[in-house]
């Protein structure tokens, strides 16, 4: 309260002190207050002047002097912005991630501003009254990708929401970057529902869910849902997105899948670039990552075995169901060698090697075996 | 090498085109595009009063018998989290995004004298440190609720974003005129009864968008009045559209949880006590003197020399934070409390007069 500490003895004269009538509070913070001003001058660096570039005022922008020192641990369990004088004292907010290798990627500030100039409204910006009529085995396999999709994408929101508040305020690009990776995956569970809804369809068959459930037991640490979230899975979202573009029926699919696949694309970029900085950064991250993937293989091994998916792929990418089995299943085929390149490239790029002959089938029947994985 | 990695035929079981939801669905889109609401017809439109979803499976879609029970929600009956217009809310959030980046135009900052840009910089600071409770904790509640109610979780991954986007445009402000960021206050650490640690959404809720974020959006609403350039106007301008649909979410669910669930209404009355006690408390920068308010009673009357005018307007804006917080809890249906004797309120803005 405004009033002034009890600290002295009152002088003689006054009267003792009495219930205050009602009005009496607010006048006397008017009248008697005096301001401290011992706020004032408490800065740790003074006279910043980050100007605005060519493409506004970025976050990473805001990265000089102190402001822009990320230490490798973040004690302080406050939402004591980075470089701002802490108040000490107060009851901690429990962040379990303090370690700058369980999370950082040096991109995630630039990742932030793209998704932002990059967003886009699945109600409007879709030309959704582009959309005719399809076959009904076309548009059966249509709805039945879109409900294993919006299972994609419930499992981005649950997994990256459920890390998100677990992450230490010091390291805020991050924290803001997946809020707009959860926000992108609000977007896609959204619009991939109202194209299932949109065309005389409606949802399909769940997804098998073997993937989704290793994604969701990651409990090792945010790092390890890195992995099976935006590294396996999200490679494998992204070669979907690639396939169901060009395969698109209408200018609103190929606008949903154009988008999605690149917001897609910014979570894998932090997908790789952090795990490339846990891995320099952090004892043992390799070998856990090395580890991770050959469990996770066999988890994704189990999904592809069964045939929903890949069946409703072929339906569609074959024009219908008479041509699926023979040219729906080739284009899978290819679809499938795309994803397994680029996936043993991601290993290669981040130093932990994968052998394409050693992958568990049917993945490996997929692999290049001149790649050699070196 | 196998028949499928080859392209060879192989038989397709193709079962799974039996095994669908409702079919013969065709959403049209209206005067707004293909909204959330335009697709919630037949069976996609209703959400169970009990989620017994445990797979995480979108609804109205064909269960498999065979799926793992991955999705324990705890928040998994409706008028836990339900609200009657998250559709729009939701819409309207993806239509009003900004980008702090390029919408605000930073070149209309010119220095400040040093007192002012000092208090600018102690509210940027406090406003830094605690936008993001309003990022964290609505988070965490989307990662337990089941994708049944996949309309209110949306408009709350809209709000993460909105509150990540607040984040940075306050450390912006911060570090863009010759100032720096100065002394926390510690406002969201982890009291008993605070945001972070309630154990219920509606206690949240009610918080967190209908206390905290309703006094932030009348604080914001008078953006012209603290505002010393054009970027700091559009920054609270824009701010205070987010915040609005924050508290709207909270109202509106408060009134449906109201409407559905009478046995809790005792329950609520009790938090929004809690809430009551902190209204003008420390976390509220024209709440008690406290760095903040003392650095907004200086960006009020625009300078120490007139810091009694902005203590004047300090008052004025916190009684009509409690006026406008009176309101939202009237049209939530638990305006009883004002009646009854039970509110403070109302005394505290006859002080406030
Ligand atoms: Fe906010
Ligand atoms: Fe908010």
């Amino acid at each position: 309260m405004a009033r002034k500490p009890a600290a002295k003895p009152s002088p003689p004269k006054q009267p003792a002190p009495k219930p205050a009538p009602p009005k009496s509070a607010v006048a006397d913070e008017k009248r008697t207050f005096e301001p401290k001003y011992n706020w004032m001058n408490k800065t740790r660096q003074w006279g910043v002047r980050v100007k605005p570039g060519k493409a506004g005022l970025k976050l990473g922008d805001l990265n000089v002097g102190i402001y822009g020192e990320t230490p490798t641990q973040w004690a302080d369990q406050s939402r004591n912005p980075r470089g701002a004088v802490p108040r000490r004292g107060m009851p901690p907010v429990g962040y379990s991630i303090r370690d700058k290798a369980g999370l950082w990627a040096d991109c995630a500030a630039d990742l932030y501003e793209e998704a932002i100039q990059r967003r886009w409204a699945p109600a409007t910006d879709v030309p959704w009254d582009t959309i005719e009529p399809l076959p009904d085995d076309v548009e059966h396999a249509v709805c039945q990708v879109c409900t294993e999709l919006l299972g994609y994408a419930n499992v981005d929101i649950e997994t990256i929401t459920g890390w998100q508040h677990q992450m230490s305020y010091g390291y805020h690009e991050v924290k803001q970057f997946l809020a707009t990776a959860s926000f992108d995956a609000a977007r896609h569970y959204e619009c991939f529902r109202k194209r299932a809804l949109a065309n005389g369809g409606g949802l399909g068959l769940e997804g098998p869910g073997m993937v989704n459930r290793m994604i969701l037991e990651s409990r090792g640490g945010w790092t390890e849902a890195v992995v099976y979230l935006l590294l396996m899975r999200g490679a494998f979202t992204m070669t979907l997105y690639k396939y169901l573009g060009r395969h698109a029926h209408n200018d609103a699919e190929r606008f949903i899948y154009e988008h999605a696949l690149a917001d897609k694309a910014r979570h894998v970029t932090y997908a790789l670039d952090h795990l490339k900085y846990a891995m320099a950064h952090a004892d043992d991250v390799l070998q856990v990552v090395r580890t991770l993937i050959a469990i996770g293989e066999g988890g994704l091994t189990r999904d592809l075995r069964d045939p929903v998916l890949a069946e409703a792929l072929a339906v569609i990418f074959a024009g219908g169901v008479a041509k699926a089995a023979g040219r729906g299943m080739a284009v899978y085929g290819d679809m499938m060698r795309d994803y397994v390149a680029t996936y043993l490239g991601y290993c290669r790029w981040l130093g932990v090697p994968r052998d394409p002959a050693r992958l568990p089938p049917p993945l490996n029947e997929y692999a290049d075996s001149t790649d050699t994985g070196a | 090498m196998s028949e499928a990695a080859n392209g060879a035929e192989r038989e397709l079981d193709l079962g799974w085109m039996d095994r669908t939801g409702p079919l013969e669905t065709r959403a049209e889109p209206g005067k707004y595009g293909l909204t959330i609401a335009d697709i919630s017809i037949g069976d996609y439109g209703e959400a169970p009063e009990a989620s017994d979803n445990l797979t995480g499976r979108p609804r109205g879609a064909a269960a498999r018998p065979a799926s793992y029970r991955i999705g324990a929600y705890p928040v998994r009956s409706k008028n836990d989290i339900w609200l009657d217009n998250a559709s729009f809310l939701y819409e309207e959030a993806l239509q009003r995004q900004w980008s702090s980046a390029t919408d605000v135009p930073w070149h209309t900052i010119e220095p400040l004298p040093d007192d002012v840009e000092q208090a600018e910089c102690q509210l940027a600071t406090f406003l830094t440190e605690v936008e993001f409770v309003a990022g964290d904790v609505p988070a965490r509640w989307v990662s337990l609720t089941t994708p049944d109610f996949y309309e209110p979780r949306q408009v709350l991954l809209a709000q993460v974003m909105d509150e990540s986007r607040h984040m940075d445009v306050f450390r912006k402000r911060a570090l863009a005129n010759g100032g720096g960021l100065m002394q926390a206050t510690g406002a969201t650490s982890g009291f008993v009864g605070s945001i972070d640690l309630s154990r219920d959404f509606t206690e949240m809720s009610s918080r967190l968008h209908v206390s905290g974020e309703g006094s932030v959006l009348t604080l914001f609403r008078m953006g012209e009045l603290m505002a010393q350039n054009e970027a700091e106007k559009v920054i609270y301008r824009l701010c205070a559209q987010d915040e609005a649909r924050h508290v709207a979410f909270g109202v509106m669910h408060l009134r449906y949880m109201s409407e559905t669930a009478p046995e809790r209404r005792e329950e609520i009355h009790c938090y929004l006590d809690e809430a009551e006690g902190g209204l003008i408390g420390a976390a509220n920068p024209v709440g008690q003197l406290t760095p903040t308010s003392e650095s907004m009673a200086i960006i009020l009357g625009g300078g120490k020399d007139h810091f009694d005018d902005g203590m004047n307007k300090i008052i004025a804006i916190r009684r009509r934070q409690l006026q406008e917080y009176r309101k939202r809890v009237i049209s939530a249906g638990f305006g009883e409390r004002f009646e009854n004797g039970r509110s403070r309120v109302a005394q505290m803005i006859e002080e406030a007069a």
